[in-house]
């Protein structure tokens, strides 16, 4: 990998392996790392423990999406999804499981997909794409069995609300639908531009983080964050962050936000950025937290760098990974 | 470890005095001296000189041992205290520990309880917006008190309007059998003429 790659690589998704020991991160090349936390987290690490045990080649596109499951790691990339075993990765053994892609319409274009999500209740992944619909893979029997139609313009971001049997998806038409999980049917559709607090026209209306707690959602893009109640369906705080946000996520009492700006911001759930700590990448793409390992419990954060950013400690970077 | 340290103090009593300096040379030098001093043939004077002398070095002897035994006792004492130190420090160490994570516990109980008034507070706020309850309830019930009113309004007028319907139709009606009994009779007049003249004619 030349220089001049490594300065044009982006890492697009990260996640962790079951047992917290591994990160894997995918970048806009098609090649995905594994990096070994406890080797970089040990007392005598040395630079050589900072860069990947294992890089592979898994697609032709870029890999947007990541995740792990209890054994497995499912990857998206040009369109189609391929599984890898984690013990097998581990033992530096590259090949696939297994690789499907979602029935499109069009033959002629692949559409990427964007986001995947499991729905731990009837082992099934949820996967947002290009082609403007969100499709349910059944992971048990292994086909394809619902396809969620409704936005008009390819899906950004998926989100799973558990306790209702609901799926969030976000996109690029600015509209973020709730459908029933179990039925396909559109149940509500917010279109977050519409409501004044939170436009910001200067940016659009694309939505491209989307997270939920049940109770609550965390929606950011083109207009600002903000945090909606879904049952009564109202923006309750918007966020007061410059740039647009591409991932957050619930932690704790606090809200951590990356996107747009070289830092990750801390919100509290009133509505006010309580920190903002600055990263190496220039822009962030993907955080993730490591909660499968009480000893290796890390933040970790990628973008716009070969650089991934880890926080043994939320308020500062504590070193980073490189590719 | 017995026997390791055994040869420990062995080597180490060689080293300092191999040769009887200090007081294993004090009590070699006293034994040589008392039996010199059995089997001394001296005057009494001499002899209780060294008898003297022997009670001395005996004395020297004994102190020495006396301070031995001490420094014994002492480092005896120490290593007791040194011992109760050590637990006693132990068990602080265990109940930090404790206390560390009972801390934590607690740490996390705040952060959600912070967590459960911040979203509480974030629903104040939206809830707030809307009007109050009892307000609108008011409202509503002089809405609907101004609607019975009118209501009945409707129905007076709406019965006013079918009496009045009713008596126009009963006189409307009238007027017209009068017109048709005057339009009758009216005929049968004509036709009586009528048929007088004829009869007058053809006759």
């Amino acid at each position: 990998m030349g220089p001049v790659e490594l300065l044009h690589m982006s890492v697009f998704s990260q996640s962790f392996s079951p047992c917290g020991r591994f990160l894997a991160a995918g970048n806009n090349y098609g090649e995905i790392a594994l990096f070994s936390l406890s080797a970089a987290l040990s007392p005598d690490a040395t630079a050589q423990s900072q860069k990947p045990v294992l890089t592979f080649t898994a697609h032709e596109g870029p890999v947007f999406s990541l995740l792990s499951t209890d054994c497995h790691l499912l990857s998206a990339g040009n369109g189609e999804i391929s599984a890898w075993s984690w013990t097998e990765l581990i033992k530096k053994n590259v090949k696939p499981l297994w690789t499907k892609r979602p029935n499109y319409k069009s033959s002629l274009e692949i559409p990427e997909i964007n986001s995947m999500v499991m729905n731990p209740r009837d082992n099934s992944l949820i996967v947002g794409g290009g082609d403007n619909n969100v499709h349910v893979l059944d992971l048990e029997r292994g086909v394809f069995k619902l396809v969620l139609q409704g936005h008009s313009d390819y899906v950004h971001c998926v989100s799973v609300r558990e306790r209702e049997a609901e799926i969030l998806s976000g996109g690029e038409d600015g509209a973020v639908r709730i459908w029933d999980s179990r039925t396909g049917q559109s149940v509500h559709c917010i279109e977050v531009y519409k409501y004044e607090s939170c436009a910001r026209p200067q940016y659009g209306k694309w939505i491209s983080c989307l997270t939920t707690d049940s109770d609550w959602m965390l929606c950011g893009g083109g207009p600002s964050m903000s945090l909606w109640h879904l049952r009564s369906l109202s923006p309750t705080s918007v966020f007061p962050l410059t740039g647009c946000q591409r991932q957050a996520a619930f932690h704790q009492d606090m809200i951590l936000a990356v996107g747009e700006g070289p830092f990750l911001s801390h919100c509290l759930l009133g509505g006010e950025v309580k920190a903002q700590i600055p990263c190496t990448p220039q822009s962030l793409n993907t955080l993730q937290l490591n909660t499968n390992s009480t000893e290796h419990r890390v933040l970790t954060a990628g973008g716009s760098s070969d650089h991934i950013d880890v926080f043994t400690n939320l308020s500062y970077r504590a070193f980073s990974l490189r590719f | 470890m017995g026997a390791v340290t055994d040869d420990e103090v062995i080597r180490k009593r060689l080293l300092i005095d191999g040769d009887g300096a200090g007081d294993d040379r004090r009590i070699n030098v006293l034994l040589k001296s008392f039996t010199k001093w059995c089997n001394s043939p001296g005057t009494p004077e001499e002899g209780f000189t060294q008898y003297q002398r022997m009670m001395g070095t005996l004395a020297q002897c004994e102190f020495s041992m006396g301070k031995t035994l001490m420094v014994y006792d002492m480092n005896l004492r120490e290593m007791e205290n040194y011992e109760k130190i050590y637990s006693n420090i132990e068990q602080n160490i265990t109940s930090a520990h404790e206390k560390i994570a009972e801390c934590k516990k607690e740490i996390q109980r705040a952060k959600r309880i912070r967590k459960n008034r911040q979203e509480y507070d974030a629903l104040a706020k939206v809830i707030q917006q809307h009007p109050d309850r009892h307000e609108t309830l008011k409202q509503l019930e002089a809405l609907d008190k101004e609607l019975q009113q009118l209501s009945h309004i409707k129905e007076n007028v709406d019965a006013k309007l079918e009496l009045r319907k009713k008596q126009f139709h009963v006189l409307l009606s009238t007027i017209q059998e009068l017109q048709q009994t005057l339009e009758n009779d009216e005929k049968s007049d004509n036709d009586d003429n009528n048929q007088e003249s004829p009869a007058e004619n053809g006759e």
